[in-house]
């Protein structure tokens, strides 16, 4: 009985696709169309095949539809419709292996990686303006939204104790932001001796990777260079992630023996009273020297204020999980929307990759060759290790230091020392992104 | 032109980390000042050492109370 059943469905699939052949040969009568009527019409179980055929993934891969256009309802050429999809396809599955055996920044790369992967999905169109990619993509990245929200949640991390206990370290922190404005300048010469066509927006969006400040990063990108914006984050992110892989090299080469043993004095009680009153000094600062900048600042500080103040736990505890657990979810997808081939797969991919080390590497040098500057002067010695924290990536950057530092004297914690430079960072790129939004007004 | 371009990029350069610098000197010496003026006129109160008493008779306190309910079972056994 069975195989009676299934031998029927076999010569019926067979019938269906010698009748989707004869189909084929006759000339489509599309002209008498033109009237239309509400009721369901009955179509031959052959046509209905050859639609089910023509609408699989298999054949919008090998024969693009010509009539597909791209998230902006732009054409797109073919390439970017078949191999160029399935090329990002395994892209986003190097990101998956990166994310999970790597553990390169997963809780970013894993959202932005999928989204990739649906926005890579032939027909479906995920990422278009009607598809839920495109819908998350409009709600909160292209009105600037999500970076704000996770700033926020930064903000309430965050701990300016350290900081604030040896306020000199902050100037290592804007040390590191070098990297942004001399890449901005890299960027700029590669354009002009025609190896790439930037702009000075997408030349400014491309340097703030210098920061190493996710959010900022994509802030910038979404204000100032749409359209670069999935290489910019995905570049930012993992670079973020390469921090303990691309710093060590570079604070080694850059100091000596002697200088990576230096022990920093123990850091002062900070009061309470400090804490509490430093997000609202710093947010003042901000208004009144560059308020293009209070957006980013803004937030932080909002964070941090709730946390110092000690009166509303539930709020702060809200800001450092569920919020920004819910708003990197949707970062990442939104992120992940502009990985569809025909944005990403484009030459000046690979020069903002390669911009982007570039930029985070002249930031970690520029900050540990700050710390050997300042030690130059009397007072209490810096380690240089710790600057090379100031670029933002909150903790790692910091991290790093303290794992180098002890490579050479065991008993040498320099991970609070570091903090302070690494929060000055995130304050620096945030003032950096002002500068660069103001004089695109 | 194109020299134009790559003198805005020199220029935004030397403005963008003269602004972050100018900022970050500014934050430190507000810093510096504010915590002096609290140092001076808010030291923070100490309860330190109050908290560690109260917490010391509080011990005391559940000794007491635990050594009386372990002599109050002994007893309960004994009979």
């Amino acid at each position: 009985m069975k195989n009676f059943i299934l031998k029927i469905v076999a010569l019926c699939m067979l019938f269906g696709f010698t009748a989707t052949f004869a189909e084929e040969m006759t000339p489509v009568n599309a002209v008498e169309s033109t009237h239309k009527e509400e009721t369901y019409q009955t179509k031959p179980f052959a046509e209905m095949m050859s639609g089910f055929i023509t609408s699989t993934g298999i054949n919008a891969f090998i024969n693009p539809s010509p009539n597909e256009m791209n998230s902006k309802g732009q054409p797109m050429s073919n390439f970017h419709k078949g191999v160029g999809r399935i090329i990002m396809i395994f892209v986003t599955f190097l990101l998956f292996w990166l994310a999970i055996a790597k553990g390169f920044e997963p809780l970013l790369l894993l959202p932005i990686a999928f989204g990739g992967l649906l926005a890579n999905i032939p027909i479906a169109g995920i990422a278009g303006e009607h598809g839920f990619l495109g819908v998350i993509y409009h709600m909160g990245l292209s009105n600037e939204m999500f970076p704000i929200v996770i700033f926020m949640g930064v903000g309430a991390m965050t701990d300016f104790g350290p900081l604030l206990s040896n306020p000199k370290t902050a100037l290592l922190g804007g040390a590191a932001q070098f990297g942004i404005f001399g890449t901005l300048v890299g960027a700029v010469i590669l354009s002009q001796m025609g190896f790439v066509d930037f702009t000075l927006q997408q030349a400014s969006a491309i340097s703030i990777i210098g920061g190493a400040d996710g959010p900022t990063s994509i802030f910038i990108a979404t204000k100032l260079a749409p359209e670069l914006l999935g290489a910019i984050a995905v570049a930012s992110y993992s670079y973020m992630a390469m921090v303990p892989i691309i710093q060590p090299p570079i604070m080694k080469a850059l100091t000596t023996d002697a200088e990576r043993r230096i022990r920093m004095t123990t850091l002062r009680h900070v009061s309470r009273l400090e804490k509490l009153i430093f997000p609202i000094t710093v947010l003042t600062l901000s208004i009144l020297i560059l308020p293009e900048s209070t957006p980013l600042i803004g937030a932080f500080m909002f964070g941090n204020f709730l946390k110092e103040s000690g009166v509303v736990e539930r709020l702060n505890d809200t800001l450092q999980n569920s919020l920004i657990n819910i708003t990197t979810i949707f970062l990442g997808l939104g992120v992940g929307s502009k990985l569809a081939a025909d944005q990403f797969l484009v030459p000046d991919t690979m020069f903002i990759m390669i911009l982007g080390i570039i930029a985070f590497g002249i930031g970690s040098a520029a900050g540990v060759l700050m710390a050997k500057f300042l030690n130059l002067f009397p007072g209490n010695k810096i380690n240089p290790l710790i600057g090379s924290a100031g670029v933002s990536a909150v903790p790692m950057a910091a991290r790093v230091s303290n794992k180098v530092g002890m490579e050479y004297d065991r008993s040498n914690m320099l991970l609070m020392h570091a903090m302070g430079p690494n929060v000055a960072g995130v304050i620096g790129s945030a003032v950096a992104a002002g500068v660069l939004i103001s004089l695109f007004q | 032109m194109e020299t134009n371009l790559v003198m805005e990029g020199v220029k935004f350069m030397f403005l963008g980390m003269g602004t972050v610098y100018l900022f970050l000197m500014i934050m430190i010496a507000v810093m510096n000042a504010m915590s002096a003026i609290i140092h001076k006129f808010f030291p923070e109160p100490q309860p330190v050492t109050k908290a560690h008493q109260a917490e010391t008779q509080d011990n005391k306190k559940i000794v007491a109370a635990i050594s009386a309910a372990i002599t109050h079972h002994r007893e309960g056994q004994g009979l």
